[in-house]
């Protein structure tokens, strides 16, 4: 009989008990930090538990083929690169009942919307501005921002001529995507927010006039030294910030990464009209076995109430309508309000991504120490597309 | 019939158990993936796969080889691991083991010596990718004390492969001389005091006795060592992901790279299969070894 009772009991608490899921995500650290608040406001509202997993996408890339395979899943909710999404269509759950184009910025939803489907959702994301440097070093050796690109040469002859500067531009190495985010720079600044949109869609070849044009600007750069050697990206960010580079490229996060943000200033290529909006982005498994739930926290992350709660932590930007320019702090707002005037466009590398994406970052390493190679480079990068 | 009956319930118990083992394990995962290399698109048999890989440039790139530039492609980058790696550490081995027998202190060398072969291949990859750095690395440190010119080796095409396989010789170094020691000791002592009382030198003894009596250890060193250099993967990954520009890429990498990477997994299966079979063939000395052994 007591054994009965305990059998009872047992089957009563799992019923009753609240759901659980679980969410797998690349952010650690600072970043974890930032993120937990949005669940922790989810799970009050819901009453649904959300369990944290930190891996990288690298690492998801080698986890779920074989988990689908097996028609098992690590989380309920994954953020994972859009390319992997669209190649493994079959595996996820359509989103398109709850999700709705018109609440997000326009573009957002591009790379999660396949055969009209939507199979996943944009979240917050960072912006790349241009190149950061230190007002004090400006100050110190008489720099301006440039309004041409013969000013912005003539900049980085400048400091190039300052005892002590390893080189002009800081090149951050270790991962891929340091060396392609100037390089998208360079494409967006010279060949507009068409052309990424176009190289995305293999609309443009690699090896045409057209895309050769912004990187060779780049490549005439590298040809005269002006970009120092790749080195591991948080090694040269202490090193550009004593002041043996002058200037840095670098995505938002970076004003989370120095000891005096109000020091900062930040400029984009003479002419720019255009930057990258890096948007994370999550999808459901069809293996999940807390559809509902997932879906509730999916809707709660896409929309303006959990963007706001991620906004107001620092670093990210809202892709979702109706987040209050308020609820960011200073420095983001300020980006925040930069975007409304510029065309906002998707990381290039992010949204080919697979095969290409590893093959890009590795020639750009290559382009950045034998820049005379930039046509075996963009031959490369043609026979990788998919 | 006892007799028979016994041999039947050995096999059962000792030996089905192994094979099935083998065959769920081993066998069926060699056969499928045999099988996926000659899966098309469309689910067609077909060589479409070999084709493409072997036209890609990726296992041999010919035009590069024609103009002398980096990347050769991951079969010759292998064979250069090969070429260079293989002699310098077995050698090294055999030196050490030589050197270090019956010296005071020896074990405690050879213990620090081994302590590579101990040590996770991702560690070792972080600390070759520090070794060869522009700004930290000891590599630099030296050539600077000689007046050397210096740079991030692993950053440029012409350099990086070089520095990948130079930076692991402290890696697998303590390997064969831990095998070669151990062979040392199975030369009986009297076959030196022979020589000696016949007035052999040292060198002569070396070439004449130690060699030869060292033969069936070499094999297994050799092999061993092949093997290593043939799956070489998680020090390249670390240390520069097979660049820049596939310049120091490996066989095993750009399968990786083709599974999950390019979640081509018939691709990544055609490499698999050209590892599988270069393996079997470098493991044939050894086999043939196991086998004159038995024999005798």
């Amino acid at each position: 009989m007591k054994k009965l009772l305990l059998v009872v009991f047992v089957l009563a608490a799992t019923i009753f008990m609240g759901q659980q899921i679980t969410v797998i995500g690349p952010w650690s650290g600072a970043e974890k930090d930032a993120f937990m608040p949005v669940l922790e406001k989810f799970e009050e509202q819901t009453a649904i538990e959300v369990q944290y997993q930190i891996y990288r996408a690298e690492d998801l890339a080698n986890l779920l083929p074989a988990q689908f395979a097996t028609k098992r899943t690590p989380g309920d909710v994954i953020f994972m690169w859009t390319s992997f999404m669209e190649k493994n269509t079959e595996h996820i759950v359509n989103l398109s009942d709850i999700i709705k184009p018109e609440n997000f910025r326009p573009g957002a939803l591009d790379n999660v919307t396949v055969d009209g489907e939507i199979i996943g959702i944009p979240y917050t994301g960072k912006v790349k501005p241009g190149f950061w440097y230190r007002k004090s070093f400006f100050e110190e050796h008489g720099l301006t921002e440039p309004k041409t690109w013969d000013e912005f040469v003539a900049l980085l002859e400048d400091i190039s001529k300052i005892e002590g500067i390893t080189a002009p531009i800081a090149s951050g190495n270790g991962v891929g995507w340091p060396l392609s985010d100037v390089t998208e720079h360079f494409i967006l600044t010279f060949g507009g927010a068409e052309l990424q949109k176009d190289l995305i869609a293999g609309n443009v070849n690699w090896t045409g006039e057209t895309a050769k044009k912004p990187i060779n600007k780049l490549a005439s750069l590298l040809s005269e030294g002006y970009f120092g050697e790749p080195v591991e990206w948080t090694t040269v960010l202490e090193q550009w910030w004593q002041g043996q580079y002058g200037l840095y490229f670098m995505g938002q996060w970076l004003t989370g990464m120095v000891d005096d943000p109000s020091d900062l200033g930040v400029l984009a290529l003479p002419g720019n009209e255009a930057v990258v909006f890096a948007l994370d982005y999550a999808f459901i498994p069809k293996y999940s076995k807390n559809v509902d739930a997932a879906k509730q926290l999916i809707e709660f992350l896409a929309g303006p109430e959990g963007q706001t709660a991620q906004v107001e932590q620092g670093g990210h930007i809202a892709s979702a309508n109706g987040v209050p320019l308020d609820a960011y702090p200073p420095v983001d707002r300020e980006i925040a309000e930069l975007l409304e005037g510029k065309a906002t466009v998707n990381d290039l590398d992010d949204s080919i991504g697979g095969m290409w994406q590893t093959t890009f970052w590795d020639q750009l390493k290559l382009l950045w120490v034998r820049p005379g190679r930039l046509d075996s480079v963009l031959e490369s990068l043609q026979s990788k597309m998919p | 019939m006892e007799l028979r009956k016994a041999r039947i319930s050995n096999f059962v118990v000792f030996v089905l158990p192994a094979l099935f083992l083998l065959a769920v394990f081993v066998l069926y995962p060699t056969f499928r993936t045999i099988f996926m290399s000659f899966v098309g698109p469309e689910g067609e048999l077909t060589l479409q796969n070999y084709q493409s890989v072997f036209a890609s440039g990726d296992i041999i790139n010919f035009k590069n080889i024609q103009q002398g530039q980096f990347p050769f492609g991951t079969l010759v980058h292998n064979a250069l691991w090969i070429a260079i790696h293989l002699p310098l550490t077995t050698f090294l081995g055999l030196f050490l083991a030589t050197l270090l027998r019956d010296v005071k202190g020896g074990a405690i060398i050879k213990s620090v010596i081994f302590l590579g072969m101990v040590m996770p291949l991702v560690v070792g990859g972080i600390m070759i990718r520090f070794m060869f750095d522009g700004n930290i690395g000891i590599v630099n440190l030296f050539f600077k004390t000689l007046g050397l010119p210096t740079q991030t080796w692993t950053a440029y095409p012409e350099t990086s492969l070089l520095a990948l396989i130079f930076g692991s010789v402290w890696l697998w170094t303590g390997f064969s001389m831990i095998i070669y020691s151990a062979g040392l000791e199975t030369i009986p002592k009297t076959y030196y005091e022979a020589a000696e009382i016949d007035g052999a030198s040292k060198l002569r003894i070396f070439f004449s006795i130690t060699i030869p009596m060292l033969k069936p250890i070499t094999v297994v060193v050799v092999t061993m060592t092949l093997l290593w250099e043939l799956k070489i993967f998680d020090i390249v990954y670390v240390a520069t992901m097979g660049g820049p520009g596939g310049s120091s890429n490996v066989l095993a990498l750009q399968m990786y790279l083709y599974g999950f990477r390019a979640w081509d997994f018939n691709k990544a299966a055609v490499m698999a299969v050209l590892i599988t079979g270069l393996t079997i063939f470098a493991a044939i000395p050894l086999i043939r070894s196991a086998g004159e052994e038995n024999v005798q």
